[in-house]
């Protein structure tokens, strides 16, 4: 299913992480002197100093670290309600990605610590292309 | 440590200036500015040719800080400063101009906000163009880019850890109207119940409207100079005994993953420090509050109560009026107005004077003021003042 969201804006430090969620690829930036994992993508390490890093792929499991529910629109265009979530990555703990959530509207059934797994919803361009997604988290089972 | 701290009350607050509060100045941003600034040198018996220095914070929603010195007719601007940021760094503007004071870059800066945050720019979007900031591209294709969605998720994160309830954010609101309806200037007069609070409608949860504060158009100003030169002019001088700021996570990783405590806690062993005090000797607290978690947040963080233990020190009564510890004597941004932290400065030095009429605090000779305590531009900041012996 696609929606009508706004578009990610990406910057040149970015691109190549938007461009890797439209393909439904999951990856954060990682440092190869001290393998700790940068979010966002930065390029230093901010706990070695290490200008060397690469993409690599994260296993999309995470936790709930806390989220909303917006029941005020804020004077934008978006369905009320909805539910933002922030997900801890399993990688590391101080990894924190908001996204949507594909579970319930209002949010029924979440928990901080939840485990939650990455899933992907594309976006439609004014041209009617999918050529843009973001990030949906879903529950784990088991 | 040994020694006075090389800064500690070197520098005063001379005087103090507000515009009117409204929904709708009709005037623009520089105008609101002048108007404060005119009324902070009035305030101190300063004229305009006695400025040499101008410093303001602002987010792209306000005029330039060296426009505001051509308009003053300053002819060679010594020291200027156009803070990026939003509420926390509304101390460390102030921080920073006492600091070129007391380095001898210039005598006399005069620090300032201003903002039509109702009629013009509204923090909460209707529309506008997402912030400056790279950080929210993983945000607004959610739909979540505005203050109360950043700090609700924070402050669900808050609740979850320490078991804060609805109830507990109540009292902060509450106790800050109270503090409201002693207060002239306060856009919010009508005293608020429990009822009324929990009654009041989710903007987004956990946070109904009274958890969230006011869009206001206004400007505050205050001058900064001397401590030597602040006690030959009209005003009882209010000193700064510190300034400090800290932190630096946000939602996106900096290495710490505890969203329950702000930068706060790190800048405030070092203001406290500073001024060669601690929190026992704090007076008044008038505490940054975009939201009311960030109340319960700064007790703890600033190291008046343990973690976990703000909401409990607010439920005592101690936080309100004739309480050991008055906060937000004022009304706060929840119910004064919304001037970015600097009518939080203002509150501190009418309560340092002895000027704050019925919501005056017996005996107040120290205050802290804080900003923002760091969430979503991550850095923090905060002033020890002290009335002038």
């Amino acid at each position: 299913m696609s929606i009508n969201r706004p578009l990610p804006i990406a910057d040149l430090d970015s691109v190549a992480w938007w461009s890797a969620v439209s393909r439904h690829e999951f990856v954060c930036a990682r440092c190869t002197d001290c393998n700790v994992w940068r979010w966002p993508a930065r390029a230093i390490c901010g706990a070695c100093g290490s200008m060397t890093w690469e993409w690599q792929e994260l296993t999309g499991n995470g936790t709930i670290a806390s989220w909303i529910v917006n029941r005020h629109g804020f004077g934008g265009a978006f369905p009320l309600p909805s539910t933002v979530v922030l997900v801890r990555l399993a990688e590391q703990d101080d990894l924190l990605l908001p996204g949507g959530w594909a579970g319930s509207a209002d949010g029924a059934g979440l928990s901080v610590g939840l485990s939650v797994v990455v899933g992907f919803e594309d976006i439609e361009s004014e041209t009617g292309d999918s050529d843009h997604a973001v990030l949906s988290w879903g529950p784990r089972d088991g | 440590m040994s020694g006075t701290h090389p800064f500690r009350d070197r520098t005063a607050i001379a005087g103090i200036g507000r515009t009117d509060y409204s929904k709708n100045s009709g005037v623009s941003t520089l105008t609101l500015a002048l108007r404060a600034i005119r009324a902070a040198l009035d305030d101190a018996g300063l004229a305009t040719s006695d400025v040499d220095g101008v410093a303001c914070h602002r987010v792209g929603d306000s005029v330039q800080a060296t426009i505001v010195a051509q308009s003053l007719g300053i002819k060679d601007v010594r020291f200027h400063l156009d803070l990026f940021g939003g509420g926390s760094q509304s101390a460390w503007t102030v921080g920073l101009a006492a600091q070129a004071v007391a380095a001898g870059v210039a005598d006399c800066i005069v620090c300032w906000r201003s903002i039509n945050a109702r009629s013009g720019f509204r923090m909460g979007g209707t529309g506008r163009a997402a912030p400056d900031s790279i950080e929210f591209q993983y945000q607004s294709p959610y739909w979540f880019a505005t203050p109360p969605q950043q700090f609700a998720m924070y402050g669900r994160a808050y609740m979850d850890k320490y078991g804060v309830t609805s109830e507990d954010l109540g009292r902060v609101a509450i106790s800050q109207r109270e503090f409201a309806t002693l207060n002239p200037r306060a856009m919010m007069q009508a005293p608020l119940s429990m009822d009324d609070y929990l009654e009041s409608r989710m903007i987004v949860e956990p946070f109904r409207l009274f958890d969230c504060c006011l869009e206001t158009d206004a400007a505050v100003a205050v001058v900064i100079t001397s401590t030597e030169r602040a006690r030959t002019l009209r005003q009882r001088p209010v000193l700064v005994s510190s300034a400090a700021c800290g932190g630096g996570h946000t939602l996106y990783s900096n290495g710490r993953d505890d969203l329950s405590t702000s930068g706060a806690a790190q800048l405030a062993p070092r203001l406290f420090d500073a001024a060669e005090m601690s929190p026992s000797d704090i007076d008044v607290a008038e505490l940054y509050d975009a939201f009311t978690p960030l109340v319960l947040l700064q007790l703890e963080d600033y190291g008046f109560v343990a973690k976990g233990e703000g909401a409990a020190l607010v439920a005592a009564g101690s936080t309100s009026l004739g309480g050991s510890l008055p906060v937000n004597t004022h009304g706060g941004h929840l119910s004064e107005g919304y001037v970015h932290g600097l009518n939080h400065l203002a509150e501190a030095v009418d309560q340092l004077r002895g000027d704050a009429g019925p919501r005056q605090t017996d005996g107040a000779e120290v205050a802290l003021v804080t900003g923002q305590p760091g969430y979503v531009a991550g850095t923090s900041s905060a002033l020890i003042l002290r009335a002038d012996k």
